[in-house]
Protein backbone atom coordinates (compact mmCIF):
# COMPACT_ATOMS: atom_id res chain seq x y z
CA UNK A 1 0.00 0.00 0.00
CA UNK A 2 1.25 3.73 -0.95
CA UNK A 3 2.40 5.44 2.11
CA UNK A 4 3.83 9.34 2.40
CA UNK A 5 6.27 10.48 4.99
CA UNK A 6 5.54 14.05 6.08
CA UNK A 7 7.45 15.89 8.93
CA UNK A 8 6.99 18.80 11.19
CA UNK A 9 10.14 21.80 11.06
CA UNK A 10 9.11 24.71 12.69
CA UNK A 11 6.21 25.53 14.97
CA UNK A 12 6.64 29.35 15.57
CA UNK A 13 8.82 32.14 14.40
CA UNK A 14 11.42 31.69 16.41
CA UNK A 15 12.10 27.92 16.65
CA UNK A 16 14.87 26.09 15.83
CA UNK A 17 16.04 24.80 12.73
CA UNK A 18 18.25 21.64 13.51
CA UNK A 19 14.87 18.97 14.31
CA UNK A 20 13.85 19.53 10.65
CA UNK A 21 17.10 18.85 9.16
CA UNK A 22 17.84 16.21 11.49
CA UNK A 23 13.59 14.53 9.87
CA UNK A 24 15.04 15.19 6.53
CA UNK A 25 18.35 13.52 6.53
CA UNK A 26 17.51 10.75 8.80
CA UNK A 27 13.48 10.54 8.88
CA UNK A 28 13.14 9.59 5.08
CA UNK A 29 10.33 12.09 4.66
CA UNK A 30 9.30 13.58 1.23
CA UNK A 31 7.43 16.41 2.78
CA UNK A 32 8.28 19.42 5.59
CA UNK A 33 6.24 21.92 6.74
CA UNK A 34 6.98 25.27 8.47
CA UNK A 35 4.77 27.00 10.58
CA UNK A 36 5.72 30.33 11.21
CA UNK A 37 2.72 32.54 11.62
CA UNK A 38 0.71 33.01 15.07
CA UNK A 39 -2.72 35.32 15.71
CA UNK A 40 -0.71 38.41 16.05
CA UNK A 41 2.14 38.00 13.69
CA UNK A 42 -0.05 38.81 10.41
CA UNK A 43 -0.16 42.52 12.41
CA UNK A 44 3.56 42.95 12.85
CA UNK A 45 4.55 42.08 9.47
CA UNK A 46 2.14 44.38 7.77
CA UNK A 47 3.81 47.05 9.22
CA UNK A 48 7.37 45.85 8.13
CA UNK A 49 5.86 45.95 4.93
CA UNK A 50 3.83 49.51 5.02
CA UNK A 51 7.51 50.61 5.75
CA UNK A 52 9.55 48.28 2.92
CA UNK A 53 7.52 46.62 0.55
CA UNK A 54 10.17 44.28 0.12
CA UNK A 55 9.61 43.33 3.70
CA UNK A 56 7.03 41.37 5.80
CA UNK A 57 7.90 37.75 5.62
CA UNK A 58 9.22 36.03 8.38
CA UNK A 59 12.96 36.49 8.14
CA UNK A 60 13.76 33.01 9.55
CA UNK A 61 12.79 31.94 6.46
CA UNK A 62 16.66 33.21 5.35
CA UNK A 63 18.64 31.03 7.74
CA UNK A 64 15.42 28.02 7.68
CA UNK A 65 16.45 27.76 3.39
CA UNK A 66 20.08 28.22 3.78
CA UNK A 67 19.82 25.12 6.44
CA UNK A 68 17.06 23.05 4.73
CA UNK A 69 17.40 23.44 0.97
CA UNK A 70 21.25 21.62 0.37
CA UNK A 71 19.58 18.87 2.44
CA UNK A 72 15.98 18.49 0.83
CA UNK A 73 17.43 18.84 -2.34
CA UNK A 74 19.80 15.71 -1.81
CA UNK A 75 16.93 13.87 -0.26
CA UNK A 76 14.31 15.38 -2.77
CA UNK A 77 12.00 16.76 -0.03
CA UNK A 78 9.93 19.33 -0.71
CA UNK A 79 9.50 22.22 1.70
CA UNK A 80 5.63 23.53 2.80
CA UNK A 81 6.44 26.96 4.99
CA UNK A 82 3.74 29.81 5.24
CA UNK A 83 6.81 32.17 6.09
CA UNK A 84 5.39 34.32 3.47
CA UNK A 85 3.28 35.98 5.99
CA UNK A 86 2.21 39.75 4.63
CA UNK A 87 4.20 39.16 1.47
CA UNK A 88 4.49 35.33 0.18
CA UNK A 89 5.93 36.84 -3.36
CA UNK A 90 8.58 38.79 -1.83
CA UNK A 91 9.77 35.42 0.14
CA UNK A 92 9.53 34.11 -2.63
CA UNK A 93 12.46 36.71 -4.47
CA UNK A 94 14.56 35.61 -1.09
CA UNK A 95 14.20 32.13 -1.39
CA UNK A 96 14.83 32.20 -5.12
CA UNK A 97 17.77 34.23 -4.34
CA UNK A 98 19.28 31.53 -1.96
CA UNK A 99 18.73 28.76 -4.08
CA UNK A 100 20.54 30.55 -7.08
CA UNK A 101 23.89 30.76 -4.76
CA UNK A 102 23.61 27.07 -4.22
CA UNK A 103 23.23 26.13 -7.90
CA UNK A 104 19.84 24.74 -7.94
CA UNK A 105 18.63 25.91 -11.00
CA UNK A 106 15.65 24.11 -12.19
CA UNK A 107 14.48 24.56 -9.09
CA UNK A 108 10.27 25.35 -8.47
CA UNK A 109 9.32 27.82 -5.82
CA UNK A 110 4.97 27.57 -5.93
CA UNK A 111 4.04 30.76 -3.98
CA UNK A 112 0.38 30.75 -2.49
CA UNK A 113 -1.50 34.09 -2.82
CA UNK A 114 -5.10 35.46 -2.37
CA UNK A 115 -5.06 35.56 1.63
CA UNK A 116 -4.11 38.98 2.00
CA UNK A 117 -7.72 41.07 2.13
CA UNK A 118 -6.28 43.81 3.65
CA UNK A 119 -6.27 45.89 0.09
CA UNK A 120 -10.13 44.20 -0.64
CA UNK A 121 -11.96 45.54 2.74
CA UNK A 122 -13.57 49.23 1.06
CA UNK A 123 -14.79 46.49 -1.72
CA UNK A 124 -16.16 44.28 0.47
CA UNK A 125 -17.72 47.55 2.33
CA UNK A 126 -18.75 48.70 -0.48
CA UNK A 127 -20.61 44.95 -1.36
CA UNK A 128 -22.30 45.05 1.63
CA UNK A 129 -20.25 42.60 3.62
CA UNK A 130 -20.58 42.62 7.31
CA UNK A 131 -18.01 41.45 9.66
CA UNK A 132 -19.76 40.11 12.84
CA UNK A 133 -17.11 39.73 15.68
CA UNK A 134 -16.95 35.65 16.73
CA UNK A 135 -15.94 36.53 20.25
CA UNK A 136 -18.05 39.29 20.93
CA UNK A 137 -20.70 39.29 18.62
CA UNK A 138 -20.64 43.35 17.62
CA UNK A 139 -22.22 43.27 14.28
CA UNK A 140 -19.30 44.83 12.00
CA UNK A 141 -16.10 46.89 12.24
CA UNK A 142 -16.97 50.13 11.98
CA UNK A 143 -15.37 50.53 15.27
CA UNK A 144 -12.10 49.98 14.59
CA UNK A 145 -12.02 49.98 10.72
CA UNK A 146 -9.70 53.06 10.58
CA UNK A 147 -6.92 51.06 12.96
CA UNK A 148 -7.01 47.75 11.14
CA UNK A 149 -3.57 46.83 10.30
CA UNK A 150 -3.93 43.22 9.42
CA UNK A 151 -6.78 40.88 7.39
CA UNK A 152 -6.05 37.63 6.33
CA UNK A 153 -8.31 34.68 6.05
CA UNK A 154 -7.19 31.40 6.99
CA UNK A 155 -6.95 29.90 3.72
CA UNK A 156 -6.79 26.04 2.63
CA UNK A 157 -4.62 23.25 0.83
CA UNK A 158 -5.97 24.34 -2.80
CA UNK A 159 -3.32 26.30 -4.03
CA UNK A 160 -0.95 24.43 -2.16
CA UNK A 161 -1.91 21.22 -4.34
CA UNK A 162 -2.06 23.27 -7.12
CA UNK A 163 1.79 24.37 -6.63
CA UNK A 164 2.40 20.44 -6.03
CA UNK A 165 0.94 19.30 -9.05
CA UNK A 166 2.64 22.07 -10.79
CA UNK A 167 6.07 20.57 -9.81
CA UNK A 168 6.85 22.97 -6.71
CA UNK A 169 10.24 22.10 -4.79
CA UNK A 170 9.39 24.54 -2.44
CA UNK A 171 5.80 26.04 -1.12
CA UNK A 172 5.49 29.82 0.52
CA UNK A 173 2.32 31.34 1.64
CA UNK A 174 0.88 33.68 3.29
CA UNK A 175 -1.89 33.11 6.26
CA UNK A 176 -2.34 29.37 5.05
CA UNK A 177 -3.23 27.52 8.27
CA UNK A 178 -0.55 25.66 9.98
CA UNK A 179 -2.98 22.94 9.15
CA UNK A 180 -3.14 22.83 4.92
CA UNK A 181 1.24 22.87 5.08
CA UNK A 182 0.01 19.21 5.90
CA UNK A 183 -3.26 18.06 4.32
CA UNK A 184 -1.86 19.78 0.97
CA UNK A 185 1.04 17.17 0.41
CA UNK A 186 -1.69 14.36 1.36
CA UNK A 187 -4.33 15.29 -0.38
CA UNK A 188 -2.09 16.07 -3.95
CA UNK A 189 -0.22 12.28 -2.98
CA UNK A 190 -3.19 10.01 -2.48
CA UNK A 191 -5.54 11.91 -5.21
CA UNK A 192 -8.29 12.65 -2.67
CA UNK A 193 -10.78 15.46 -3.81
CA UNK A 194 -13.16 18.06 -1.60
CA UNK A 195 -15.83 15.78 -1.99
CA UNK A 196 -17.83 13.09 -1.28
CA UNK A 197 -16.17 10.17 -0.52
CA UNK A 198 -13.18 12.11 1.15
CA UNK A 199 -14.14 13.77 3.64
CA UNK A 200 -13.29 11.45 6.63
CA UNK A 201 -10.11 10.64 4.90
CA UNK A 202 -9.49 14.81 5.11
CA UNK A 203 -10.57 14.64 8.59
CA UNK A 204 -8.09 12.05 9.44
CA UNK A 205 -5.16 14.37 6.98
CA UNK A 206 -6.37 17.05 8.95
CA UNK A 207 -6.33 15.12 12.41
CA UNK A 208 -2.67 14.31 11.74
CA UNK A 209 -1.83 17.69 10.53
CA UNK A 210 -3.07 18.99 13.98
CA UNK A 211 -0.53 16.24 15.85
CA UNK A 212 2.90 17.47 13.52
CA UNK A 213 2.03 21.08 12.85
CA UNK A 214 3.65 22.07 16.60
CA UNK A 215 6.70 20.59 15.91
CA UNK A 216 8.26 18.57 19.49
CA UNK A 217 4.97 19.53 21.17
CA UNK A 218 3.76 15.87 20.04
CA UNK A 219 7.21 14.84 20.70
CA UNK A 220 8.24 15.28 23.74
CA UNK A 221 8.32 19.33 24.67
CA UNK A 222 5.82 21.08 26.80
CA UNK A 223 5.23 17.46 27.83
CA UNK A 224 3.52 16.35 31.24
CA UNK A 225 5.64 13.15 30.44
CA UNK A 226 9.01 15.84 30.77
CA UNK A 227 10.70 13.12 33.07
CA UNK A 228 10.70 10.96 30.79
CA UNK A 229 12.48 12.60 27.82
CA UNK A 230 15.83 11.56 27.84
CA UNK A 231 18.83 13.93 26.51
CA UNK A 232 16.75 17.09 27.10
CA UNK A 233 17.82 19.75 24.68
CA UNK A 234 18.32 17.08 22.16
CA UNK A 235 14.97 18.18 20.18
CA UNK A 236 12.79 15.58 18.00
CA UNK A 237 10.50 16.41 15.73
CA UNK A 238 7.46 14.50 15.14
CA UNK A 239 6.61 12.41 11.38
CA UNK A 240 3.88 10.92 10.69
CA UNK A 241 3.81 7.84 7.30
CA UNK A 242 0.30 8.05 6.51
CA UNK A 243 -1.32 5.52 4.35
CA UNK A 244 -4.03 5.56 1.14
CA UNK A 245 -6.40 4.49 3.85
CA UNK A 246 -5.55 7.71 5.97
CA UNK A 247 -4.47 5.40 8.84
CA UNK A 248 -1.16 7.39 10.30
CA UNK A 249 2.07 5.93 12.25
CA UNK A 250 3.23 8.90 14.11
CA UNK A 251 7.25 8.59 15.34
CA UNK A 252 10.42 10.42 15.65
CA UNK A 253 13.90 9.63 14.43
CA UNK A 254 15.65 6.50 16.59
CA UNK A 255 17.64 7.45 18.67
CA UNK A 256 18.28 9.90 22.51
CA UNK A 257 16.23 12.56 22.82
CA UNK A 258 12.22 13.31 22.04
CA UNK A 259 9.38 10.99 22.94
CA UNK A 260 6.30 9.60 21.22
CA UNK A 261 3.55 8.08 22.70
CA UNK A 262 0.04 7.37 22.92
CA UNK A 263 0.34 10.11 25.98
CA UNK A 264 2.39 12.92 23.87
CA UNK A 265 -0.22 12.38 20.83
CA UNK A 266 -3.08 12.48 23.35
CA UNK A 267 -1.92 16.08 24.75
CA UNK A 268 -1.44 17.51 21.19
CA UNK A 269 -4.68 16.24 20.47
CA UNK A 270 -6.63 18.22 22.91
CA UNK A 271 -4.01 20.87 22.78
CA UNK A 272 -5.85 24.33 21.27
CA UNK A 273 -8.86 22.79 20.45
CA UNK A 274 -12.60 23.97 21.30
CA UNK A 275 -15.73 21.45 20.39
CA UNK A 276 -13.00 18.39 19.59
CA UNK A 277 -16.17 17.08 17.91
CA UNK A 278 -15.59 19.31 15.13
CA UNK A 279 -12.27 20.70 14.55
CA UNK A 280 -13.10 23.23 12.01
CA UNK A 281 -10.34 23.56 9.32
CA UNK A 282 -10.48 25.41 5.80
CA UNK A 283 -9.99 21.88 4.23
CA UNK A 284 -12.27 19.58 6.39
CA UNK A 285 -13.74 19.00 9.84
CA UNK A 286 -12.52 16.52 11.59
CA UNK A 287 -13.63 14.65 14.72
CA UNK A 288 -10.86 14.03 17.35
CA UNK A 289 -13.08 12.24 19.13
CA UNK A 290 -13.10 9.46 16.96
CA UNK A 291 -9.21 9.05 16.63
CA UNK A 292 -8.20 5.64 18.20
CA UNK A 293 -4.26 5.76 19.17
CA UNK A 294 -2.80 2.40 19.66
CA UNK A 295 1.41 2.58 21.27
CA UNK A 296 2.88 -0.24 18.49
CA UNK A 297 6.50 0.06 18.89
CA UNK A 298 8.72 2.52 21.26
CA UNK A 299 8.60 6.19 19.97
CA UNK A 300 5.45 4.78 17.41
CA UNK A 301 1.93 5.19 17.97
CA UNK A 302 -0.87 4.23 15.49
CA UNK A 303 -3.93 7.07 14.75
CA UNK A 304 -6.54 5.24 12.74
CA UNK A 305 -10.43 5.66 12.31
CA UNK A 306 -10.69 9.44 11.79
CA UNK A 307 -13.91 10.93 11.13
CA UNK A 308 -14.21 14.05 9.42
CA UNK A 309 -17.28 16.12 7.63
CA UNK A 310 -17.29 18.51 4.82
CA UNK A 311 -15.16 21.77 4.97
CA UNK A 312 -16.56 24.82 6.57
CA UNK A 313 -18.82 27.21 3.62
CA UNK A 314 -16.95 30.49 5.39
CA UNK A 315 -13.32 30.81 6.33
CA UNK A 316 -11.76 32.16 9.52
CA UNK A 317 -10.59 35.71 8.87
CA UNK A 318 -8.06 37.41 11.87
CA UNK A 319 -8.04 41.13 11.61
CA UNK A 320 -5.34 42.99 13.69
CA UNK A 321 -6.20 46.51 14.88
CA UNK A 322 -3.85 49.41 16.84
CA UNK A 323 -5.69 49.44 20.33
CA UNK A 324 -2.88 51.11 22.42
CA UNK A 325 0.32 50.52 24.33
CA UNK A 326 1.71 48.69 27.11
CA UNK A 327 4.19 49.94 29.59
CA UNK A 328 6.04 47.07 31.62
CA UNK A 329 8.16 46.92 34.39
CA UNK A 330 9.82 44.61 37.03
CA UNK A 331 11.79 44.67 40.32
CA UNK A 332 12.97 42.05 42.77
CA UNK A 333 14.09 42.11 45.91
CA UNK A 334 16.09 40.06 48.73
CA UNK A 335 14.94 38.64 52.07
CA UNK A 336 14.80 39.59 54.98
CA UNK A 337 11.28 40.45 54.03
CA UNK A 338 11.36 40.01 50.80
CA UNK A 339 7.42 39.41 50.35
CA UNK A 340 7.01 42.39 52.91
CA UNK A 341 8.85 44.77 50.86
CA UNK A 342 7.40 44.02 47.26
CA UNK A 343 3.78 44.53 49.23
CA UNK A 344 5.49 48.18 50.14
CA UNK A 345 6.61 49.05 46.43
CA UNK A 346 3.01 47.89 45.50
CA UNK A 347 1.97 50.82 47.83
CA UNK A 348 4.65 52.88 46.60
CA UNK A 349 3.88 52.23 43.06
CA UNK A 350 0.17 52.93 43.26
CA UNK A 351 0.68 56.01 45.33
CA UNK A 352 2.81 57.19 42.55
CA UNK A 353 0.23 56.72 40.08
CA UNK A 354 -2.25 59.15 41.47
CA UNK A 355 0.62 61.44 41.95
CA UNK A 356 1.17 61.33 38.30
CA UNK A 357 -1.99 61.35 37.58
CA UNK A 358 -1.90 58.65 35.54
CA UNK A 359 -4.18 58.42 32.51
CA UNK A 360 -4.18 54.09 31.73
CA UNK A 361 -7.32 51.99 30.68
CA UNK A 362 -5.83 48.54 32.95
CA UNK A 363 -3.47 47.90 35.52
CA UNK A 364 -1.66 44.50 36.53
CA UNK A 365 0.87 44.25 39.45
CA UNK A 366 1.83 40.41 40.10
CA UNK A 367 4.37 38.99 43.06
CA UNK A 368 6.90 36.87 41.24
CA UNK A 369 7.19 33.35 42.38
CA UNK A 370 3.86 33.94 44.06
CA UNK A 371 1.15 34.80 41.72
CA UNK A 372 2.53 35.58 38.07
CA UNK A 373 1.15 32.16 36.64
CA UNK A 374 -1.32 30.83 38.91
CA UNK A 375 -3.50 34.06 39.43
CA UNK A 376 -6.21 34.16 41.40
CA UNK A 377 -6.42 30.25 41.85
CA UNK A 378 -3.37 30.76 44.61
CA UNK A 379 -3.83 31.74 48.20
CA UNK A 380 -2.79 35.53 48.84
CA UNK A 381 -0.79 36.43 50.40
CA UNK A 382 0.96 33.18 50.03
CA UNK A 383 1.37 30.88 53.87
CA UNK A 384 4.93 31.20 53.00
CA UNK A 385 5.48 34.23 52.81
CA UNK A 386 7.87 35.67 55.67
CA UNK A 387 10.00 32.33 54.36
CA UNK A 388 10.70 33.95 50.97
CA UNK A 389 13.86 34.43 50.40
CA UNK A 390 13.32 36.58 47.53
CA UNK A 391 10.52 38.11 45.81
CA UNK A 392 9.43 40.04 42.42
CA UNK A 393 7.11 42.43 41.51
CA UNK A 394 5.55 43.20 37.94
CA UNK A 395 3.91 46.52 36.95
CA UNK A 396 2.22 46.54 33.23
CA UNK A 397 -0.59 49.23 32.55
CA UNK A 398 -2.18 49.36 29.17
CA UNK A 399 -2.33 53.02 28.06
CA UNK A 400 -4.33 54.99 25.19
CA UNK A 401 -0.91 56.81 24.00
CA UNK A 402 2.84 55.88 23.43
CA UNK A 403 3.76 58.37 25.77
CA UNK A 404 1.61 57.73 28.87
CA UNK A 405 2.83 54.03 28.19
CA UNK A 406 6.70 55.74 28.38
CA UNK A 407 5.66 57.65 31.83
CA UNK A 408 4.39 55.09 33.91
CA UNK A 409 6.74 52.16 32.61
CA UNK A 410 9.00 53.97 34.56
CA UNK A 411 7.47 53.29 37.74
CA UNK A 412 8.78 49.97 38.39
CA UNK A 413 12.06 51.22 37.48
CA UNK A 414 12.12 54.21 39.93
CA UNK A 415 11.62 51.42 42.61
CA UNK A 416 15.03 50.05 41.68
CA UNK A 417 16.31 53.40 44.05
CA UNK A 418 13.88 54.28 45.07
CA UNK A 419 12.65 51.08 47.13
CA UNK A 420 12.96 49.30 49.99
CA UNK A 421 16.90 48.46 50.03
CA UNK A 422 18.38 45.73 48.48
CA UNK A 423 16.27 46.26 45.32
CA UNK A 424 17.71 44.39 42.17
CA UNK A 425 16.77 45.28 38.53
CA UNK A 426 17.59 44.03 34.90
CA UNK A 427 17.05 45.95 32.10
CA UNK A 428 13.83 48.25 31.17
CA UNK A 429 11.34 47.14 29.07
CA UNK A 430 10.70 49.08 25.72
CA UNK A 431 6.93 50.15 25.13
CA UNK A 432 5.10 47.79 23.02
CA UNK A 433 1.99 48.37 20.95
CA UNK A 434 -1.33 46.81 21.28
CA UNK A 435 -2.69 44.83 18.29
CA UNK A 436 -6.78 43.73 19.19
CA UNK A 437 -7.86 40.49 17.69
CA UNK A 438 -11.09 41.06 15.50
CA UNK A 439 -11.79 37.39 14.50
CA UNK A 440 -14.49 36.73 11.62
CA UNK A 441 -15.70 34.69 9.12
CA UNK A 442 -16.02 35.26 5.26
CA UNK A 443 -18.11 33.22 2.53
CA UNK A 444 -15.50 30.96 0.76
CA UNK A 445 -16.37 31.77 -2.26
CA UNK A 446 -15.04 35.84 -1.59
CA UNK A 447 -11.65 34.57 -1.24
CA UNK A 448 -10.23 32.78 -4.05
CA UNK A 449 -6.78 31.83 -4.01
CA UNK A 450 -4.19 31.53 -6.56
CA UNK A 451 -0.43 30.42 -6.94
CA UNK A 452 2.37 30.80 -9.46
CA UNK A 453 5.39 29.40 -9.97
CA UNK A 454 8.72 30.95 -9.85
CA UNK A 455 11.66 28.58 -11.65
CA UNK A 456 15.23 29.68 -10.60
CA UNK A 457 17.33 29.92 -13.46
CA UNK B 1 -15.27 14.45 56.46
CA UNK B 2 -15.56 13.37 52.64
CA UNK B 3 -12.09 12.33 51.56
CA UNK B 4 -10.81 15.18 49.07
CA UNK B 5 -8.07 14.29 45.92
CA UNK B 6 -6.37 16.39 43.87
CA UNK B 7 -6.37 16.36 40.21
CA UNK B 8 -2.90 16.18 39.51
CA UNK B 9 -3.15 12.79 41.13
CA UNK B 10 -5.77 11.75 38.88
CA UNK B 11 -4.39 13.17 35.29
CA UNK B 12 -2.30 15.47 33.40
CA UNK B 13 -3.32 18.83 31.64
CA UNK B 14 -2.47 20.84 28.84
CA UNK B 15 -3.78 24.35 27.87
CA UNK B 16 -3.55 26.40 25.31
CA UNK B 17 -4.90 29.85 23.72
CA UNK B 18 -7.59 30.95 20.54
CA UNK B 19 -8.46 34.79 21.49
CA UNK B 20 -9.73 35.13 25.05
CA UNK B 21 -10.71 31.31 25.03
CA UNK B 22 -8.11 29.59 27.57
CA UNK B 23 -8.90 25.59 26.73
CA UNK B 24 -7.50 22.86 29.12
CA UNK B 25 -7.08 19.17 27.87
CA UNK B 26 -7.49 16.85 30.75
CA UNK B 27 -6.21 13.55 30.43
CA UNK B 28 -7.00 11.04 33.06
CA UNK B 29 -4.15 8.52 33.76
CA UNK B 30 -6.98 5.60 33.80
CA UNK B 31 -10.52 5.18 32.37
CA UNK B 32 -11.77 5.04 36.38
CA UNK B 33 -10.26 8.25 37.00
CA UNK B 34 -11.75 9.70 33.61
CA UNK B 35 -15.05 8.49 34.95
CA UNK B 36 -14.46 10.53 38.17
CA UNK B 37 -13.76 13.55 36.37
CA UNK B 38 -16.32 12.99 33.94
CA UNK B 39 -18.74 13.32 37.11
CA UNK B 40 -17.35 15.68 39.19
CA UNK B 41 -15.30 18.41 37.06
CA UNK B 42 -18.48 20.67 36.05
CA UNK B 43 -18.30 24.07 34.54
CA UNK B 44 -19.40 25.56 38.03
CA UNK B 45 -16.53 23.69 39.70
CA UNK B 46 -14.02 25.22 37.48
CA UNK B 47 -15.72 28.29 37.48
CA UNK B 48 -15.05 28.42 41.14
CA UNK B 49 -11.79 27.39 41.03
CA UNK B 50 -10.30 30.44 38.66
CA UNK B 51 -12.49 33.03 40.46
CA UNK B 52 -12.59 36.45 38.32
CA UNK B 53 -9.71 35.43 36.31
CA UNK B 54 -12.49 33.65 34.13
CA UNK B 55 -14.92 35.55 33.12
CA UNK B 56 -17.01 33.88 30.74
CA UNK B 57 -19.01 31.02 30.22
CA UNK B 58 -16.72 27.19 30.62
CA UNK B 59 -18.13 24.46 28.45
CA UNK B 60 -16.88 20.90 29.30
CA UNK B 61 -16.73 18.04 26.07
CA UNK B 62 -16.11 14.88 27.12
CA UNK B 63 -13.48 12.83 24.60
CA UNK B 64 -14.36 9.05 26.18
CA UNK B 65 -11.63 7.63 22.70
CA UNK B 66 -8.42 9.83 24.74
CA UNK B 67 -10.35 9.18 28.61
CA UNK B 68 -10.10 13.07 28.34
CA UNK B 69 -11.81 16.12 28.84
CA UNK B 70 -11.69 19.19 26.96
CA UNK B 71 -12.23 22.22 29.00
CA UNK B 72 -13.21 25.47 27.36
CA UNK B 73 -13.78 28.88 29.33
CA UNK B 74 -14.67 32.34 27.41
CA UNK B 75 -13.09 35.74 28.64
CA UNK B 76 -10.08 33.62 30.37
CA UNK B 77 -7.21 35.12 28.59
CA UNK B 78 -7.76 39.35 29.60
CA UNK B 79 -8.85 39.96 26.26
CA UNK B 80 -6.51 37.58 24.42
CA UNK B 81 -2.60 36.87 23.83
CA UNK B 82 -2.21 39.78 22.29
CA UNK B 83 -3.62 42.89 24.67
CA UNK B 84 -3.71 40.71 28.14
CA UNK B 85 -1.67 42.45 31.07
CA UNK B 86 -0.65 38.75 32.22
CA UNK B 87 2.71 37.43 31.57
CA UNK B 88 1.19 34.04 30.99
CA UNK B 89 -0.14 35.42 27.26
CA UNK B 90 -1.14 32.18 26.43
CA UNK B 91 -2.46 30.61 29.17
CA UNK B 92 0.07 27.66 29.15
CA UNK B 93 -0.01 27.84 32.80
CA UNK B 94 -3.92 27.64 33.66
CA UNK B 95 -3.52 23.81 32.94
CA UNK B 96 -1.11 23.54 35.73
CA UNK B 97 -3.44 25.75 37.78
CA UNK B 98 -6.39 23.60 37.37
CA UNK B 99 -4.36 20.83 38.42
CA UNK B 100 -4.00 21.92 41.92
CA UNK B 101 -7.99 21.37 42.41
CA UNK B 102 -9.18 19.29 44.95
CA UNK B 103 -12.87 17.06 43.95
CA UNK B 104 -14.64 14.29 46.25
CA UNK B 105 -13.01 11.14 45.77
CA UNK B 106 -16.11 9.10 45.91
Amino acid sequence: MKTVKIGSGSASWGDMMEPGIDLIEQGDIQYLGLDHLAELTLSILQRWKAKDPKKGYIPDVIPFMKGLLPPARKHGTKILCNSGGANPEAAGEVVAQIAKEFGMEGLKIGIVLGDDLLPRLKEFKDQGVKFENMETGEEDIDRVADRIVAANAYIGAESIIEALEAGADVVITGRASDNALYVGPLMHEFGWKFEEPYWDKIGAAVTIGHIIECGACSSGSMSSQWRKVDDPGNVRNPMAEVDENAAAIISKIDGPGGLVNSGTVKEHLVYEVHDPYNYLMPDGIADFASAKLEDIAPNKVRVTEIKGKPRPEKLKVCMGYREGFIGEGQVWFPGPDAFEKAQWAEKWARRRLEIMNAQYDELRIDYMGVNILHGNTVPFPPPYAKDMYECGLRFVVRTKTYEEADRLKRIPTWLWTHGPVGSACGQPLPVRPVIGLWPTLIPRELVPTRMVIKEVK
Amino acid sequence: MKKKIMLKDLAYARSGDKGDIVNIGVMAFSPENYQLLKKKLTPEKIKEHFGSDVKGDVVIYKMPNLNSLEIVMNGALGGGATRTLALDQTGKAKGQSLLYMEIDAD
